[in-house]
């Protein structure tokens, strides 16, 4: 069976039966301060480096109490689940994607995410997977943009490897169960979501990747 | 404003003012359960309960920490992804129907706040259900100024968009005007509608929600 995903000929593989390999706090550390001191060094490197990365002024930030405000009511919130911090966004996806899908026009959202996005993958991710190696691009799409460290809770950082946990499972379950205003099933997000996105992040940045939706999601440079 | 070094603070701070409260405190067996321990305390407290806090502030020091070329705020993915929807859903047409789906999805859990509400008869628990208490809203508002039959709360997408056009340049179909006449205000009055409330918007930089 043909396992990688394209854009163009989605197949999506069956969940994996193995949980993967946990990873011990100090090893995720060890590796994600690796990772992302070499890639940090290599984009600053690159012509036009990396903007958004985080550059040590957390401290100076004076519009904390805001941010620890909205932490502290999301977490303080545990019915009818308990709330994370990236409900508003998940809730926000998914209700794009279920109207998107009503108009059958899920495959066009999916493009133009892909398309706003475009500058940055053409001005950051191309390059540093043509210096790199495509090993940089799940640093790109993942642990390196707010798209992501907002939406997924903890990413385990593997060489060509990403997993974390499906951000998107629950909440729809919860809404189809107790609201029951959504066409869509966990099953279309894998599909007309995240494999969509990513396969097309992938294919502006020249690397092919494969997904391995789940409760756990895998993302592997193929 | 007086500079305190770390040394005075200390003086401060366990001197005659701490001591004076802990004192105070113990005094009074309600509040002295706070200095019992953490096994009293933990249990009411659900924030201090959840066992999932270090995935949220890792998310939050990662989203402050990262300053240019803009800052980042714990709103900016739900703020950008917003934008995102609208332009595209306006560029095919379907804007008007993408917030009256947001309305229709959404009819059973304001069917239950209308009931509530029937029962409380305080029209100002609308805005407490749709904005305050709301985690797509004060997960996306940075400040909600609350006041009996009126929010406040800066607009998140003014600059975001603006952010959006200059950084990216692939936002070309909306301008702020079309988020607050295309989404906001559509979504925030069917809603008002739909609870039986009647509000009025008046969408500016610190955009207003009032009971009507």
């Amino acid at each position: 069976m043909d396992i990688k995903n394209r854009q163009d000929s989605l197949l999506i593989t069956e969940p994996p039966v193995e949980q993967p390999a946990c990873i011990s706090r100090r090893d995720f550390t060890k590796k994600a301060a690796g990772i992302s001191a070499i890639s940090l060094f290599a984009l600053m490197s690159l012509p036009q480096a990396a903007f958004s990365w985080m550059n040590g002024k957390f401290e100076e930030r004076e519009d904390l109490n805001d941010g620890l405000k909205a932490i502290i009511k999301t977490y303080s919130t545990t019915e009818p689940y308990p709330l994370k911090f990236n409900e508003g966004l998940v809730r926000q996806h998914l209700r794009s994607l279920d109207f998107a899908m009503r108009k059958g026009v899920a495959k066009e959202h999916a493009e133009h995410f892909v398309y706003v996005l475009g500058p940055v993958l053409e001005r950051h991710i191309k390059p540093a997977v043509a210096k790199l190696g495509k090993g940089i691009f799940l640093w790109g799409i993942f642990e390196r943009t707010g798209c992501s460290y907002q939406l997924y809770e903890h990413i385990n950082i593997k060489e060509g490897e990403r997993t974390f946990a499906c951000p998107y499972k629950r909440p729809l379950e919860y809404h189809n169960k107790e609201i029951g205003t959504y066409n869509i099933k966990w099953k279309d997000v894998c599909a007309n979501w995240c494999s969509l996105t990513w396969n097309g992040f992938a294919k502006v940045a020249g690397v092919e990747i494969k997904i391995e939706p789940g409760e756990t999601c895998k993302v592997s440079v193929v | 404003m007086e500079k305190l070094n770390r040394r005075e603070f200390a003086k401060k701070a366990f001197g005659a003012g701490g001591l004076l409260t802990l004192v105070t405190a113990l005094n009074f067996p309600e509040a002295a359960s706070a200095f019992s321990g953490p096994e009293v305390l933990i249990p009411s407290n659900k924030f201090l309960n959840r066992p999932d806090l270090g995935d949220a502030l890792k998310s939050m020091y990662m989203t402050y920490d990262s300053t240019t070329p803009y800052p980042h705020k714990f709103n900016e993915t739900i703020t950008k992804h917003q934008l995102r929807a609208l332009e595209f859903f306006v560029t095919k047409g379907l804007d008007k129907e993408y917030a009256e789906h947001y309305v229709t999805t959404m009819k059973p859990v304001l069917l239950k706040i209308k009931e509530a509400l029937a029962k409380e008869k305080d029209p100002d628990k609308a805005l407490v259900a749709l904005i305050d208490n709301d985690p797509c809203y004060f997960q996306l508002f940075e400040r909600i100024k609350v006041k009996t039959g009126e929010r406040t709360f800066p607009c998140p997408y003014k600059g975001k968009l603006q952010d959006c056009k200059y950084w990216l340049g692939t936002f070309k179909a909306i301008e702020w005007k079309d988020v607050c006449n295309r989404w906001c205000i559509p979504t925030w009055t069917g809603f008002a509608e739909t609870v039986g409330i009647k509000i009025k918007v008046q969408p500016s930089d610190d955009c207003t929600v009032k009971l009507a």
